[in-house]
C-alpha cells in the first residue's frame, strides 16, 4: 500500500515537472502581464486604491476611436471572410486548372510580409500620388486633379485585408480541400451549380475553420499598431495608436492600461465564441 | 470511347450499347478503367475521343449537372447536414420544383426503397443499409435516364451486401430505370445484372450475360477473373475437330474444348471450374470421363455450401481445387484419404496464350 502511494506521488511529481516550464512561460509572459495590466487600469496612480479614473478618463477622450477600433476590424474581418471563401472555393470548385494553379501559388505571398513592411507598401500604392493613382491616371480613366489619397480607414480596411486574407484562405481552402470530393460532385450530378456548392455544401462543412480563421484574424488586427499609425495618420484612429500615444507622449500608463483593458473586452467577446464553438464541436477549438 | 491522361490509356476505344431499362454491370479489377468509363457518362471527365449517346442524343457538351443521368457514389456523398428528405429532395429543390411537390415526391421515394417516415433523421441516425437506400432514394426521386453505380456496396457488411443486391435488382425491376453498376466484385455482377462486361486494362475483353460469362468465358482473362478455377499450362498435342490434348508441363494429359483456333504445339492455358470436377470413392465410376485421375485428399476446406477439397493427382502432383457434393456423400471425407475425380472434356476450356 505505501509502495503505490510512492509510486503515486512520484508519479504526479514528474507529471508538474513535465508541464513546470510550459507553465512558468504562460504565467510569467502572459498572465502576469495581463494581470498586471488589468489591475493597473483599475488602479489610481498617484493616490493609490482602485478607481474607474482611467476609464472615464478613456472613455472621455477615445470613445471615437474605440468605435472606430470596433468598426475597421469588424469590417476587415468581414471583408477578410469573403475574400478568403472566394479563394477556397475557386480553389476547391474551378475547372480552369491553369488558373487555379497561379492564384496557388499567389496568394500566399502576403502571408510572408510582416504588417510593418505591409503598411509602408501600402503607403506607397494608395497614397493620392502612388502607384494606384498613377495606374488610373496613366490608364486615363481619372485625370490627375480627380484622384484622392486613401490613406485614412479604407487604407488600413484594405491593408488588414491584404494582410490577413491569406491566413484565413490558407486555413479555409485546407478545410475544403479535406472534404469528401465525391460529395461536391454528388450535388453537381444532382443538379447545382458551383455557387450553390459552396454556398450549400462546402460553406456548412468547414463553417467551424472559417470560424476560427476569423476569430485568429480579429485578435491579431485589434493588436496592430504599425499599420494605423503608418497610414491613417489623423483621426480618429485604432486603440493600439492611442496606447502607444498615452505611454510615449505622457508616460500615462493608467489610461493606456485602460484602453488595453477595453481591448480585451473586445477580444474576449470574440474569444467567448470561439471557446463556446469549441465546446460545440467536443472541446477541441 | 477513348480516355488518355497523358500517355497513360485508361479507356481503350470501348464500344457498347445498353438496352434501357436493363441492369448493366462492368466488371473489372481495380485500376482497369471502369471508374473512368462511369465518369465520363456522368460528366464528369471528357472523353478524349468519342462519343455518349443516351436516348439517340450526344451528351457531351452537357455539363453533369445538366444530364439525365445520376449516380451512386461508392461512399454515398450523403450531405451530413441535411436530414434525409433533405437529402432527397436536393436534386428536386435544384429544378424548382414547388416545396409541396418536393415533400410529396420524397416521402413517395423512401416508401419505394422501404424507408416510410424517415424523412426527419439526421443522416448520422441511420444505418448502413438505410444509407444506401437513401442514396439510391435521392437519384430515383429525379427519374434519371440512366442511374449509375459506383461500386456502393464496397463499404457494407458480407451480410447487408448480399441482402442489398436483391433489394437493388428489385428496386431497378420497380422504377424501370436503366443501371450501370461498376464492380470488382463477380458476385454482384452476376447476381444482379442483365449483362455484364468484363473489363481489362481498359478494353471489354467479353459482354454478354452472367451464364455466358461463366460458361462460355472468350479468353484467357474472363475465364480467370469470372469465378474459381483450376488451371493448367500445356502444349497442344493432338486435335480432333475442336476436341483438343493437352500435354501439361507436369506430363499429364487433359482433354477440352478449344475456346478458339488453335494448332498441335500451341501454348495454352486449360480452366476447369471446382465444380464441374465429379468425385468418387471408386476409381471404375468415372472411367467414362475424359478426364479421371487417382489422387489423395491434401486438406478440406470447409465453408458450409461452398466448401472445397484441395486434391492431389497421385499420377501428375497437380492439386486440384474440387466443389464438395452436398450429398451428404463425402462428409466423412478427410485429408490423406484416397479418392477419384473426373471431369468431362466440354468442361474443360483451352486459350491459345498470346
Amino acid at each position: 500500500m505505501m509502495t503505490l502511494h510512492r509510486s503515486l506521488r512520484d508519479e504526479r511529481v514528474w507529471s508538474f515537472a513535465l508541464v513546470a516550464p510550459a507553465l512558468l512561460t504562460v504565467g510569467l509572459l502572459f498572465i502576469y502581464p495581463l494581470g498586471f495590466s488589468a489591475v493597473s487600469a483599475f488602479s489610481a496612480e498617484e493616490e493609490g486604491g482602485w478607481t474607474f479614473a482611467n476609464f472615464i478618463k478613456a472613455f472621455d477622450l477615445y470613445s471615437n476611436d474605440i468605435l472606430f477600433t470596433v468598426v475597421i476590424v469588424s469590417l476587415s474581418t468581414v471583408l477578410i471572410g469573403v475574400f478568403a471563401i472566394a479563394i477556397g472555393g475557386y480553389l476547391t470548385l474551378g475547372e480552369n486548372l491553369y488558373a487555379v494553379a497561379i492564384l496557388k501559388w499567389l496568394y500566399r505571398w502576403p502571408l510572408f510580409i510582416p504588417f510593418i513592411v505591409a503598411a509602408q507598401l501600402m503607403r506607397t500604392f494608395l497614397a493620392k500620388n502612388g502607384l494606384m493613382n498613377n495606374l488610373i491616371v496613366g490608364s486615363g480613366l481619372l485625370e490627375p486633379l480627380q484622384t484622392q489619397s486613401f490613406l485614412d480607414w479604407r487604407g488600413i480596411v484594405i491593408t488588414f485585408v491584404w494582410k490577413q486574407t491569406p491566413f484565413v484562405a490558407l486555413l479555409v481552402a485546407g478545410a475544403m480541400a479535406s472534404l469528401d470530393r465525391s460529395m461536391i460532385e454528388s450535388a453537381r450530378n444532382l443538379g447545382a451549380g458551383r455557387l450553390r456548392i459552396l454556398i450549400e455544401i462546402i460553406l456548412p462543412q468547414v463553417r467551424p475553420t472559417i470560424v476560427v480563421a476569423l476569430i485568429l484574424s480579429f485578435v491579431v488586427m485589434m493588436s496592430v499598431l504599425s499599420v494605423p499609425i503608418m497610414i491613417n495618420a489623423q483621426t480618429p484612429t485604432m486603440l493600439t495608436v492611442d496606447m502607444a500615444f498615452r505611454i510615449n507622449a505622457y508616460g500615462d500608463y493608467g489610461v493606456a492600461n485602460a484602453l488595453g483593458f477595453i481591448s480585451y473586452l473586445m477580444t474576449g467577446v470574440v474569444a467567448w465564441i470561439y471557446l463556446r464553438h469549441g465546446v460545440r464541436q467536443g472541446g477541441s477549438p | 470511347m477513348r480516355k488518355t491522361f497523358a500517355e497513360f490509356v485508361a479507356v481503350d476505344d470501348v464500344d457498347l450499347a445498353i438496352p434501357s431499362g436493363s441492369f448493366f454491370s462492368i466488371l473489372g479489377p481495380s485500376g482497369c478503367g471502369k471508374t473512368t468509363l462511369l465518369r465520363m457518362i456522368a460528366g464528369f471527365l471528357q472523353p478524349t475521343s468519342g462519343d455518349i449517346l443516351i436516348k439517340g442524343h450526344s451528351v457531351l457538351d452537357v455539363p453533369p449537372n445538366k444530364r439525365a443521368v445520376n449516380m451512386v457514389f461508392q461512399h454515398l456523398a450523403l450531405f451530413p447536414m441535411m436530414n434525409v428528405a433533405e437529402n432527397v429532395g436536393y436534386g428536386l429543390r435544384r429544378r424548382g420544383m414547388p416545396r409541396e411537390d418536393i415533400a410529396k415526391k420524397v416521402e413517395d421515394a423512401l416508401v419505394r426503397v422501404g424507408l416510410p417516415g424517415s424523412g426527419t433523421k439526421r443522416i448520422s441516425q441511420i444505418s448502413g443499409g438505410q444509407k444506401q437506400r437513401v442514396a439510391i432514394a435521392r437519384c430515383l426521386v429525379l427519374d434519371p435516364d440512366v442511374l449509375l453505380l459506383d461500386e456502393p456496396l464496397g463499404a457494407l457488411d458480407l451480410k447487408l451486401r448480399e441482402h442489398m443486391k436483391v433489394e437493388l435488382k428489385k428496386l431497378q425491376h420497380e422504377f424501370e430505370t436503366t443501371f450501370i453498376y461498376i464492380t470488382h466484385d463477380q458476385s454482384e455482377a452476376l447476381v444482379m445484372s442483365d449483362r455484364v462486361a468484363v473489363m481489362n486494362a481498359g478494353r471489354f475483353e467479353q459482354v454478354g450475360p452472367a451464364q455466358e460469362l461463366y460458361y462460355q468465358p472468350k479468353t484467357i482473362f474472363v475465364a480467370e477473373f469470372v469465378g474459381d478455377s483450376n488451371k493448367w499450362r500445356g502444349r497442344v498435342a493432338a486435335i480432333d475437330q475442336n476436341r483438343v490434348t493437352v500435354t501439361t508441363a507436369q506430363s499429364g494429359r487433359i482433354s477440352g474444348v478449344a475456346a478458339g483456333p488453335c494448332s498441335i504445339g500451341d501454348d495454352v492455358e486449360v480452366f476447369v471450374r471446382p465444380e464441374a470436377v465429379a468425385l468418387s470413392r471408386d476409381g471404375s465410376a468415372l472411367q467414362t470421363m475424359a478426364n479421371h485421375m487417382d489422387g489423395e485428399v491434401v486438406s478440406v476446406l470447409f465453408n458450409g455450401a461452398a466448401s472445397r477439397l484441395l486434391v492431389r493427382a497421385r499420377e501428375t502432383g497437380d492439386e486440384i481445387d474440387v466443389a464438395l457434393p452436398q450429398t451428404g456423400e463425402f462428409n466423412d471425407l478427410q485429408a490423406g484419404q484416397s479418392v477419384s475425380f473426373g471431369w468431362s472434356d466440354a468442361q474443360t476450356k483451352c486459350f491459345v496464350i498470346g
